[in-house]
């Protein structure tokens, strides 16, 4: 199975995105980012945590720790007001871009 | 925010560390489950898990990192490691860290002293640097001296000048607070009323006195205490306001406290009390003393200058002033000859024109510290090239892997400064007790100094380890850079070391150089003081007391002092303990009378230089040990009706009387001595150093009967038979109770002046002595571990040698020499220095030449003894190389 790789940029907001359907944890976030792209994005791990600090640091998400489906304990993810509008503009602005590059594919 | 936030998280930097590693372990067991969910076995799984997870450990330093700074992820990361390589080497860390504790110790200990000699303004001040101290010149003899100044030539210059804003008079005295048993001599500042406007310093309680209370000839007897004796005295009580307190002569009424730790302009002594110029005169001498020329007590002036008045032109000023004051004096016929002239200098005497020999020695011992402290850093920066050389494999495999040479180099760096930072704090334990030390030893009797909680000691010491980690990392560097890959790998930490040592060799070189020159110094000031000891001073100073009397309010007319004095003389030798007592009118070194004499057949007296006198009873020789050459001593004959006569020295008889005999020659003495009655010289007595230790050719000396001149004025001397302190409580207890009212005697030894005039060169002697053995132990522990290391690093070929039929004797010699080479280096340029910078010192040595080839061939036998010594050890370590195991190791 081919990974195809991530535009830069795009995992924060594949991950604020994922977020929005409520808390979740770093390995459920991975999960969910695969099943809802049909297995074909993957989210490494080691690119994923930093992220996700990356996130902490600038106040998009905040984390909290709590049980896990099988009682472990785990840091969950929500997302903040802050969050919210800048998934918001990085939606605007991806959107934008990919609309380029399709006029760009199609005109070219 | 971020930076905010940043923050927060570096707080609980460990704990966040852990919770990322629960966070990826929880991922990883999840992928695990899900593995095992597809069908794999648990190991399979686990295993599969793992490999998905790839490298946690930089993963979670990776997520961490995003929380920190760049550079100070970099510096963490150095301290770390560097502090788990200090830990493993606990001897190198705790030998590096002793060597700055001792070289930053000695330095912070010696600004210390210097700052509070020399550069720190007086506290409180205001505005320092526009006040300043004032110098009188005038020529004596054809030659420029200082001039004392009195009260009335301070008012004129006040008068006459117009280029200052303030202008104040000040004296330290040391006078008698309290009556009875609790009375004590403490240092007191007379000051005028316009003293406190210099300061910036609101008093802790009730008020100052101000020009008002200072208006001669009377004053007012009011006084302001200090702090500390405001705190002792009267308990930090405020009645104490109003009461009224016994000092000096007078009683004076206290109207105000000083706020703490204001000490005027001494910090070294300070005054317990201050009281004005006019009170004190008033008790101190009769109404004239507004107007006398003739009287003075060491006062001193200081002024403000205006703005925009030139340093240069205050002196102008003041010289103009000067001229005026000897013209308003009456003496315009001596203004050509006197050629006065003043000078605007430093508030801080030690500054000025006046200082003393110990600020001199001060700097010089400075230029010594600081050597030491060279010599310390370049044996710490040559084991941190060791350990760098030895680290050579390590290094070059880091580098081959990509750390950035920046990272390494920073590493390094990081280690020079962390060791220095806690060899200062170390260090700061060496100060306080070495400050201790050396205020004993240059300053008794001051007030202790603050090293610790001082801000400007401590910054020094900020700055200087600063440096000393810069400049010891810094080699290690430049040795790190040249580093080349390949030849590194290849041979490991074996081999190119030994011919890359150069820098630890010149190092090695200016280590022995450095201590050369400070043996050199000390061997000089050993001499010089041995030189000193060895001057006949004309007395025996270590067996003789001094007794004053102070009369304060106590007024007898003279035929009742001088029936006090006999008192006194015949008290004195009941004394057990004391064997002669003498009445004296002046103390050798410490102070002296003078008066116009005239000897028939000589044009002018005055053209030979100073004559000076003491007048004393007959026991007077016997008491100091001063021998009669020829004639005899004063006897109890010598009597007022008696006859005239008098002892001279012996430098006196021969320059009066070139190549005849002294006795029975007339001199006269007097106001107008030619209109006086002959004086016969009965006795001739040896020389005495009456002003310092150096050659007197310009002072001579000679001998009155006290009962013949002024009978009434002057103490006593008082000889001991046995320890000469253990008989000043005794005495004085003894002559105390011989004492009218309130008057006091006070009993000091004779000693300690002469120790005063020695002490420059004692305290030459001992600190260039330890700092030149500190800085010897130093180079021979430099020496021997550099040879040490070369010898572990030349085990293979040292084996070579003996397996191929080499002595051990042969080693040995091989091994000695390498340390040798480097001493005899270390010798020439050490001995070019001590021959170059002899020139600067040879004014502080006693008869001493600063290129004595005795001091310079002993300490270099010393060096070079020391030299074999320290690569003695691991030559015979080398010589037991067996040869099978050295081998077959590589």
């Amino acid at each position: 199975m081919k990974h195809p790789d991530l535009l830069p940029g795009t995992l924060d907001l594949l991950v604020l995105r994922t977020l929005t359907g409520g808390a979740l944890h770093g390995y459920g976030i991975a999960q969910r980012v695969k099943q809802v792209s049909g297995d074909v994005l993957q989210v490494g791990e080691s690119s994923l945590y930093p992220a996700l600090q990356r996130l902490l640091l600038d106040g998009y998400v905040k984390a909290e720790w709590g049980a896990s489906e099988n009682n472990r304990r785990a840091r969950y993810y929500t997302l903040t007001a802050a969050g919210h509008r800048h998934l918001a503009s990085e939606r605007k602005e991806f959107e934008h871009i990919v609309a380029a590059i399709r006029l760009v594919l199609a005109n070219a | 925010m971020r930076s905010l936030r940043r923050l927060a998280r570096w707080w609980r930097f460990r704990a966040h560390g852990e919770e990322l590693a629960e966070e990826l372990a929880l991922h990883r067991e999840a992928i695990e489950r899900d593995l095992i969910a597809h069908g794999y076995s648990g190991p399979d799984a686990r295993d599969a898990a793992r490999r998905a997870m790839g490298n946690e450990t930089l993963m979670r330093e990776d997520a961490r990192g995003v929380w920190l700074w760049p550079w100070l992820e970099g510096v963490w990361q150095d301290a770390t490691a560097t502090l788990r390589g200090l830990r493993r080497s606990p001897a190198f860390t705790a030998g590096v860290m002793l060597t700055f504790a001792l070289g930053v110790g000695a330095n912070a200990a010696m600004f210390s002293l210097i700052d509070r000699l020399m550069f720190r303004p007086p506290a409180y001040m205001r505005d320092p640097a526009s006040v300043h101290r004032v110098y009188l010149f005038r020529v004596r003899d054809g030659v420029e001296q200082l001039a004392g100044i009195v009260y009335p030539r301070h008012a004129d210059l006040e008068r006459f000048t117009t280029s200052f804003s303030d202008f104040a008079a000040h004296s330290l005295r040391s006078l008698a607070v309290g009556v009875g048993q609790d009375a004590r001599e403490l240092p007191i500042g007379v000051v005028s009323g316009t003293f406190f406007g210099f300061f910036d310093a609101p008093p802790a309680l009730g008020r100052y006195f101000g020009p008002a209370e200072d208006r001669p000839p009377a004053g007012v007897p009011v006084a302001v205490l200090s702090y500390s004796t405001w705190q002792a005295r009267y308990a930090g009580r405020r009645d104490a306001l109003g009461s009224s307190l016994h000092i000096g002569s007078a009683v004076y009424t206290i109207i105000g406290v000083a706020p703490r730790d204001f000490v005027g302009l001494w910090p070294l002594t300070p005054p317990a009390a201050f009281i004005p110029v006019a009170a004190y005169a008033a008790s101190a001498t009769d109404g004239n003393w507004p107007t006398n020329y003739g009287w003075g007590f060491g006062l001193a002036t200081i002024v403000r200058r205006r703005a925009g008045v030139t340093i240069d032109a205050a002196s102008a000023d003041l010289t103009r002033a000067l001229r005026q004051s000897y013209l308003a004096q009456g003496y315009p016929e001596r203004l050509e000859a006197l050629r006065p002239r003043a000078v605007a200098s430093s508030i801080l005497e030690e500054r000025g024109p006046d200082r003393s020999g110990v600020a001199r020695v001060a700097i010089w011992l400075a230029g010594v510290t600081i050597v030491v402290l060279l010599i310390a850093c370049a044996n710490v920066a040559s084991l941190l090239l060791a350990r760098a050389l030895a680290r050579r494999r390590e290094i070059a495999v880091r580098l081959a892997l990509g750390v950035s040479r920046w990272r390494l180099l920073s590493q390094l760096f990081t280690e020079s400064l962390l060791l220095a930072t806690a060899g200062s704090l170390l260090g700061l334990v060496v100060a306080t007790w070495l400050s201790g030390i050396l205020r004993a030893s240059f300053l008794p009797g001051t007030a202790p100094a603050t090293i610790a909680t001082d801000l400007r000691t401590l910054g020094f010491m900020g700055i200087v380890t600063l440096a000393v980690g810069v400049f010891t990392g810094m080699l290690p560097m430049l040795q790190a850079r040249q580093l080349t890959l390949t030849d590194d790998l290849k041979t490991g930490a074996r081999a190119g070391t030994h011919s890359r040592s150069r820098a630890r060799g010149a190092l090695l070189v200016l280590q022995g150089a450095l201590s050369l020159v400070l043996l050199v110094g000390a061997g000089l000031f050993v001499r010089s003081l041995r030189h000193v000891r060895d001057v006949r001073l004309g007395f025996d100073a270590d067996s003789v007391l001094i007794v004053e009397l102070e009369m304060r309010d106590v007024k007898l007319d003279s035929a009742g002092t001088v029936a006090l004095r006999q008192r006194l003389l015949a008290a004195a030798t009941t004394v057990p303990g004391i064997r002669y007592a003498s009445l004296q009118q002046a103390v050798p070194m410490a102070g002296m009378s003078s008066w116009p004499i005239s000897v028939p057949g000589v044009d002018s007296v005055r053209q030979f230089g100073e004559f000076e006198f003491n007048a004393v009873s007959p026991d007077y020789f016997a008491t100091m040990g001063t021998r009669i050459l020829r004639g005899r001593a004063f006897e109890p004959v010598d009597i007022p009706g008696g006859e005239r006569v008098m002892v001279v020295g012996a430098a006196m008889g021969a320059t009066l009387w070139p190549g005849e005999d002294a006795l029975d020659k007339c001199v006269r003495i007097g106001l107008r001595p030619d209109t006086m009655p002959c004086r016969r010289v009965v006795g001739i007595a040896e020389d005495i150093h009456a002003r310092g230790l150096g050659r007197e050719t310009r002072n001579f000396y000679y001998y009155l009967p006290a009962a013949q001149w002024r009978p009434h004025e002057g103490g006593l001397f008082a000889r001991a038979s046995g320890d000469a302190r253990q008989a000043i409580e005794p005495l004085r207890r003894r002559l105390q109770a011989e004492m009218p009212g309130t008057a006091y005697v006070t009993v000091a030894r004779l000693g300690e002046i002469v120790e005063g005039q020695t002490r420059p060169w004692v305290m030459g002697a001992t600190l260039f002595t330890s700092f030149g053995l500190l800085a010897l132990l130093l180079a021979a522990g430099g020496l021997y571990s550099v040879i040490a290391y070369h010898v572990a690093q030349r085990r293979q070929e040292l084996a070579v040698r003996v397996a191929l039929g080499a002595a051990a004797g042969d080693v040995i010699r091989l091994v000695v020499s390498e340390g040798l080479r480097f001493a005899v280096s270390g010798a020439v340029v050490g001995g070019a220095i001590a021959v170059v910078g002899g020139r600067w010192i040879a004014p502080l040595l006693f008869n001493q030449s600063a290129r004595d080839p005795v001091v310079f061939g002993t300490v270099t036998a010393v060096l070079l003894i020391v030299a074999v010594g320290a690569s003695l050890i691991p030559a015979i370590r080398g010589a037991r190389v067996d040869p099978n195991a050295a081998l077959r190791a590589e």
